[in-house]
């Protein structure tokens, strides 16, 4: 490892040895290239300001929970787009899975339960849910990585494909049995215990077990990334997928499994979300994908393709959630924040490439 | 002459990878793509601060107009004045429209925009 200090002290002495032509150039860079998280800091700094309780404990229990929750999709996503995709079902495959699990765990006694003849929801019969959620969305995502490798598809094409097609299974699960379209709701104690469940309190707000198991996501992640041969060929096809072709990489069974791997990821974020928000509606996971995105351009995976930290994903989540809780603090309008959020997403773009250009 | 510039300054102009790939664009664009998008984010904030809270609707549905009113993040609702309606007693707010899910007075607090619906008995 290098000194950092020793870093900084050379950086300072480059600095220095700049004409002031340069040294405005430098400094003009500087804030673009990090406007986002600028824009962060200002918006941390007055939120803290104007409410106090911004800076507390209790509050960053609140936005770890958060991070938790949005990560999964995250790391699934990022995967397609290191690939130089993107996936636009991922939301809807969060939705059906959350559907598919709040159904299979709900009260054993609750009145409006679409199927009578379940069995009693113990922890066997939630790891089985569990599994089985994330087979669902992992077939969606094969579905989604057969097309796109076998036939040379867009991925814009067959995920938006994708997205219809699980919408429409959505509403069609929601019709079953009578259920008219109404929110999936009385989930099992234990199901909401199992992700929702109290590990230890910061502040005074609690922090559930899902976050553990979004750190141990994380943790086998960046073991798939940087550790496996399938890691290294992602990478590869990302960056140039004829030249890994010539250097006996597997472009299509690659392409393949880096879906899957996105769709099992949904189907686990789907899981958590039903027991996070309590019931399971049609809309549950509509636009999660967006937010997704964003966080994976932020924190510098690139559509450049072939590049990208799993590092670089938790950075970004968590400078979107920190924007939105603070926005949500300070009483911003719901209509307001898909603006901003569009606009995050157009500023991320634009200053990935610009990081490119830049770099030439 | 400026055929021959303008070819060269579209040479000039790096080309991209990936999802980037028809993108031609040079770093002043960016630049001002960047600006623009950061200028509508605060000023879309600081319009929505000097109104600041969100909004709670009434939906009486067949009971006397309820007026909507603002609300900060993290507290609890006012109730408003409850409407009337005839041959019918009123039984609370209500989160969904078929009136399953009853709004915690006690402990609920508004994170979010809310339309809340009201609860009718019919009266013997």
């Amino acid at each position: 490892m290098e000194n950092p200090v020793r870093n900084l002290q050379r950086a300072a002495e480059e600095y220095r040895q700049k004409s002031a032509k340069d040294k405005k150039r430098y400094w003009i860079d500087g804030i673009l290239n990090n406007a986002l998280y600028i824009l962060m800091a200002i918006f941390v700094v007055y939120t803290a300001i104007e409410k106090p309780n911004f800076l507390t404990l209790g509050s960053f229990a609140n936005l770890i929970t958060q991070v938790a929750a949005y990560l999964p999709m995250a790391l699934g996503i990022a995967g397609c787009i290191v690939l130089t995709g993107t996936d636009l079902s991922a939301g809807r495959i969060s939705g059906l899975t959350a559907a598919i699990a709040g159904v299979f765990l709900q009260k054993t006694d609750f009145v409006n339960k679409m199927f009578a003849n379940l069995p009693e929801v113990n922890d066997g019969w939630i790891l089985l849910t569990l599994l089985a959620v994330i087979a669902v969305g992992a077939i969606i995502g094969m579905v989604n990585g057969f097309f796109v490798a076998k036939f040379s598809l867009h991925p814009f094409i067959v995920t938006l494909s994708t997205q219809l097609i699980t919408y429409g299974i959505i509403l069609w699960f929601f019709s079953l049995n009578g259920n008219n379209s109404q929110p999936i709701s009385g989930l099992s104690r234990e199901y909401k215990l199992f992700v929702n469940g109290e590990m230890f309190r910061l502040g005074n707000v609690a922090v559930p077990r899902y976050v553990a198991y979004a750190i141990l996501l994380v943790a086998l992640m960046w073991f798939v990334w940087n550790k496996t041969p399938f890691g290294k060929n992602m990478f590869a096809v990302g960056s140039n997928a004829e030249a890994a072709k010539v250097s006996g990489v597997n472009v299509f069974w690659t392409t393949v499994l880096v879906h899957t791997l996105a769709g099992a990821m949904y189907g686990y974020s789907g899981f958590i979300e039903g027991a996070r928000s309590g019931s399971v509606a049609i809309n549950t996971g509509l636009n999660a994908e967006c937010d997704a995105i964003a966080a994976c351009v932020i924190g510098g995976v690139s559509f450049v393709g072939g590049t990208g930290k799993i590092s670089g994903i938790i950075l970004g989540v968590f400078v979107l959630r920190i924007i939105f809780v603070a926005l949500t603090m300070l009483g911003v309008d719901s209509s307001s924040l898909y603006i901003i959020k569009g606009a995050i997403i157009l500023c991320a773009c634009a200053l990935d490439m610009r990081k490119y250009l830049v770099k030439k | 002459m400026e055929e021959h510039k303008e070819t060269q300054t579209e040479e000039q102009l790096p080309k991209f990878r990936g999802l980037y790939r028809h993108v031609k664009i040079s770093v002043k664009a960016l630049d001002c793509i960047i600006i623009a998008c950061i200028a509508v984010i605060v000023i879309l904030v600081a319009l929505d601060l000097r109104n600041p809270g969100f909004t709670i609707q009434f939906d009486s549905r067949g009971g006397t107009d309820v007026p909507s009113h603002n609300q900060m993040y993290g507290e609890r609702l006012e109730a408003p004045e409850p409407p009337t309606r005839e041959g019918y007693r009123f039984t609370g707010w209500y989160t969904d429209s078929a009136c399953f899910d009853p709004w915690d007075m006690e402990n609920g607090k508004i994170e979010c925009d809310l339309t809340l619906y009201a609860g009718w008995e019919k009266l013997e």
